[in-house]
């Protein structure tokens, strides 16, 4: 699964390929016809386009938004330029540098290297305390603390003159002639698009998006979002402390206002507007904002004499563009033109789509696991919820081999248990074993990968991800950290349940009964001890929710594992169920068979006797 | 003594602007959770507005109802052209139209008027210093503290008391609840951006008695100080942010007359990461920023 070399390695290197090529085709054949500002244009173009697929590395794989990328910029430019600036230059400039550096002299390239050990320290900082606030897609602490770098570096670099010249001047030297052609821009372009793509498709990428579409979910399936977004902020890091090497190396002067606000609005702007979830994307929004730019810039000079454009001045043109730009999208479409559309997945689309008139291949036999005589079980367990007492000394058992089911009112303190052993609530006291590990107070994916998976009574799915790739993320984690088991694969899992045929589809375009029954999958991918399922039959008709029975017990002796279900669906809990624990108001109340449970008359007073007759005498 | 003394009450003259700014903020925050980086263009438009009339000739007390009245009218035209569309999106595309409201609003007084400063005659009685008991006080801050006790209780006033306040109030705890008891999104969305726009306003007027120019990027600085008086104070909470702009005057005019000279230029950048510090210590908030979430 995770070796399907033209999904993730062949067609990623081809894709990056023709997109250079396209990208680097067109610009040379707009400089063929024009002058030295265009080749000027052009290299700036390319350089932009280093730094925006760098962005979009981190921004695009994790969610998190990120201000702070050119302020990174800032760190690398600087550093490089303190560093391979000649002495002599240098004794001009800046005459009073710190730490000897005025005496230091390196070739350009070793720099570049140092210039991108000292940013990915600054990343390293920066990417634990981003943990540490809990980043996720969108979050505002990582706005704030991302654009604390900008503002911070932006004052050090205007204020420490010694080093950096200061605000006004800044440094400008001159290294010998220029950049000698854009070789280096192109290897570096090709290598940061090729890097960017790839990562797309790595195990950390791919788990990376998973936390993306939904941190939550991600926990529960025992991903551990930190460690990605550490991975990708390291990695963006890196390419765009080249690329802003690369810049100030073709400028050939760098100064504080070079690496702030407004760069950092055209490089996000040049993300968003392409689609941020695909290095195609980054890539095509770089050209359509210079194209526009660019557009602006001419319309606003002296070749365009409309009467109209007298009255106002000319010089705010291209802010409208950029700002109208963001908004608009923002508004209308603020996936971006391409979302996460990319060139060489499209390809492989297309030559399947050729191709799938042959049959699917039979499903093959899913092997089962051992027996598991694992138990599930949690002991005395009270949650306070400031006043409110939601359990009280609750007390479930599930062994490895049944299914159990929970019932109870309305408030009755089933999903808060669930809570708890899911990781989600640290009880005020009591303890969750389960298959022998103690799990309490574990954090949500430590619960995971120790064999507790759960699904959500509000559906939590990667929506933007396709079917497939939904399972393939938690069978990605089970493969690292469920090794010792063995588990049924993606297909056969699919299979199983009916949605193999929709396994190309987004999963937020299924319906609700199929995106029930991706969520149950997805949770046995993870190859659980204990499935722990949240009401899976909530808003499915009668019929569908009895057939639900049957994938339910199918999907878990598949994987061999326990289940503990909730559901309100009691012709469901009744079929499905080899035990029922009964709650109210906290407590454990009932225990026993379907049966024991129908005729227990603490549970017919809990229900007020409305519910509990024998299924299919409504 | 009397020199800290000075020092506070020209800390909280300062704090009191960026208490009304934060507090304009975290009442659009509450309602729509949104971050609203556009808030000092607020205050921009306030400058144009207040440089136009006075070019004009209008006296200085002439302008202060048109530039409330310009601020308002700003704060809901902005809500009306684009936080309107993105209501219920991602907190990532709300913080990105404010970015984009922010640049566009800056460009168009570009093209429109001019990249350049314009500057205005202050009125001269206001930086006059009365001694009080040894203290010399700026009549300045004195004024600037007595409008903004008196502004805040207004808004107190309305917050607790009307019919408006409530339903902004119920609108902030749980919007949802809010809408199925009757309350209508539009109005009280509406109704904040209005009272945001007033808050500005007021701000905005003694801003520009102290700086007395317009320039296309006069609304940065006040908006970078409002939106981190209001991170200081948790966001949402309006006490909070009156709160936070206070404490972040304070703290400014501490440090300013404090540092050595090479490291003053950093004091907005230090606040700053001061904040930073606080989300990556204090994750859950600095009062509240995350709601609980149901699963």
């Amino acid at each position: 699964m995770s070796g399907d070399p033209v999904r993730h390695v062949l067609g990623p290197i081809l894709g990056s390929v023709a997109l250079f090529g396209l990208l680097v085709g067109g610009a040379l054949a707009y400089t063929a016809t024009g002058g030295a500002a265009r080749d000027d244009l052009v290299t700036q173009m390319l350089i932009n386009g280093i730094m925006v697929v760098g962005i979009g590395v981190y921004v695009g794989n994790t969610g998190v938004m990120s201000f702070g990328h050119i302020g990174f910029g800032a760190i690398a430019g600087y550093t490089f330029a303190v560093l391979a600036i000649s002495p002599e230059r240098k004794a001009q400039i800046i005459p009073d540098a710190p730490f000897g550096l005025a005496d230091v002299s390196l070739p350009p390239a070793v720099a570049v290297l140092v210039a991108i050990g000292v940013t990915l320290v600054a990343a390293v900082v920066i990417g634990l305390g981003l943990t540490r606030s809990g980043a996720r897609t969108g979050a505002i602490s990582a706005a704030v603390i991302t654009l604390a770098l900008l503002f911070v570096v932006h004052e050090v670099a205007r204020n420490w003159t010694d080093l950096t010249g200061g605000g006004r001047s800044g440094i400008s030297f001159s290294l010998g002639n220029k950049l000698e052609g854009r070789t280096w821009i192109y290897v570096l372009l090709f290598a940061s698009i090729l890097v960017a793509r790839l990562f797309r498709q790595t195990r950390i990428g791919r788990l990376a998006q998973a936390a993306r579409e939904d941190d939550l979910a991600a926990r529960a399936v025992g991903i551990d979002p930190a460690t990605q977004q550490m991975v990708a902020l390291a990695l963006s890091v890196v390419i765009v402390a080249v690329g802003s090497a690369l810049r100030v190396y073709a400028l050939g002067v760098i100064t504080p206002r070079f690496f702030f606000f407004e760069y950092t609005l055209i490089t996000l702007a040049m993300l968003i507007v392409g689609g941020r979830n695909s290095v195609t994307g980054a890539l095509l929004g770089v050209v359509v904002m210079t194209i526009g730019l660019e557009a602006m810039r001419y319309v606003a000079g002296p070749d365009v004499n409309v009467a109209a454009l007298d009255w106002l001045l000319r010089d705010g043109l291209t802010g409208i563009f950029l700002g109208g730009a963001m908004l608009g999208f923002m508004i209308f479409r603020s996936s971006g033109l391409l979302d996460d559309w990319e060139l060489d997945a499209w390809l492989r689309r297309r030559r399947r789509r050729r191709r799938s008139a042959r049959p699917d291949a039979a499903p093959p036999a899913g092997e089962l696991p051992p027996p598991q005589v694992n138990s599930l079980a949690t002991s005395d367990v009270t949650v306070d919820f400031g006043g409110f007492r939601a359990l009280e000394g609750a007390h479930v058992e599930v062994r490895g081999d049944e299914v159990v089911g929970l019932i109870g009112p309305n408030g009755a303190g089933k999903t808060t248990l669930l809570n708890v052993m899911g990781g989600v609530v640290t009880p005020t006291s009591g303890r969750c074993i389960a298959a022998g590990r103690d799990l309490t107070g574990a954090s949500a994916h430590a619960v995971a990968r120790g064999g507790l998976v759960r699904t959500f009574q509000n559906l939590r799915l990667f929506g933007s991800l396709t079917v497939q790739e939904n399972v393939e993320a938690a069978a990605l984690m089970a493969e690292r950290h469920r090794a010792e088991r063995p588990g049924p694969d993606v297909e056969s899992l699919l299979r199983g349940v009916g949605i193999w045929e929709h396994r190309h589809r987004r999963a937020r375009e299924l319906d609700y009964g199929n995106a029930r029954r991706l969520e149950l999958v997805r949770a046995a991918a993870a190859r659980p001890d204990f499935l722990l399922l949240d009401e899976p039959t909530s808003g499915m008709s009668d019929a569908e929710s009895l057939e639900m029975i049957d994938r339910v017990r199918t999907t878990a002796a598949a994987v061999g594992a326990g289940v503990l279900v909730i559901d309100h669906d009691l012709n469901f809990i009744i079929g499905i169920c080899d035990r029922v624990f009964t709650l109210d108001q906290g407590k454990i109340i009932a225990v026993g068979t379907p049966a024991e449970i129908q005729a227990n008359p603490l549970v017919q007073a809990a229900y007020l006797g409305s519910d509990l007759r024998t299924p299919g005498e409504t | 003594m009397t020199e800290l003394l000075q020092q506070l009450v020209d800390g909280i003259g300062r704090g009191s602007i960026y208490a009304l700014l934060a507090l304009g903020i975290a009442v659009i925050f509450g309602v729509m959770h949104l971050v609203n980086f556009a808030h000092g263009e607020l205050i921009t438009v306030s400058a144009y507005v207040g440089y136009g009339l006075f070019t004009l000739g209008l006296h200085w007390w002439a302008l202060v109802p048109a530039i409330l009245a310009s601020s308002m009218l700003t704060a809901l035209g902005i809500e009306f052209a684009a936080f309107r569309w993105v209501r219920n999106s991602s907190d990532f595309t709300m913080v990105l139209t404010s970015f984009g409201v922010h640049f566009v609003v800056q460009a168009l007084f570009i093209m429109g008027v001019s990249a350049n400063r314009r500057a205005f005659a202050r009125p001269s009685w206001l930086f006059e210093t009365v001694s009080v008991g040894g203290v010399n006080l700026e009549v300045y801050d004195l004024v600037v503290i007595g409008v903004t006790l008196l502004t805040l209780a207004g808004t107190v006033w309305l917050v607790r008391r009307t019919m408006f306040g409530m339903t902004l109030r119920a609108a902030a705890d749980d919007f949802e609840a809010a809408r199925l008891m009757g309350v209508r999104s539009n109005r009280v969305i509406r109704g904040a951006f209005v009272l945001s726009g007033a808050l500005a306003g007021v701000a905005a007027v003694f801003w520009l008695m102290r700086t007395g120019q317009a320039d296309p990027t006069a609304g940065l600085t006040p908006m970078l100080k409002g939106v981190l008086a209001a991170l200081i104070g948790g966001l949402g909470s309006l006490g909070g942010a009156v709160v936070g702009g206070l404490a972040l005057g304070l703290v400014e005019v501490l440090l300013i007359s404090r540092l050595p000279d090479g490291v003053v230029g950093l004091t907005d950048g230090m606040v700053f990461l001061c904040i930073a510090l606080l989300f990556v210590f204090r994750p859950q908030g600095i009062v509240t920023i995350r709601r609980a979430e149901r699963v």
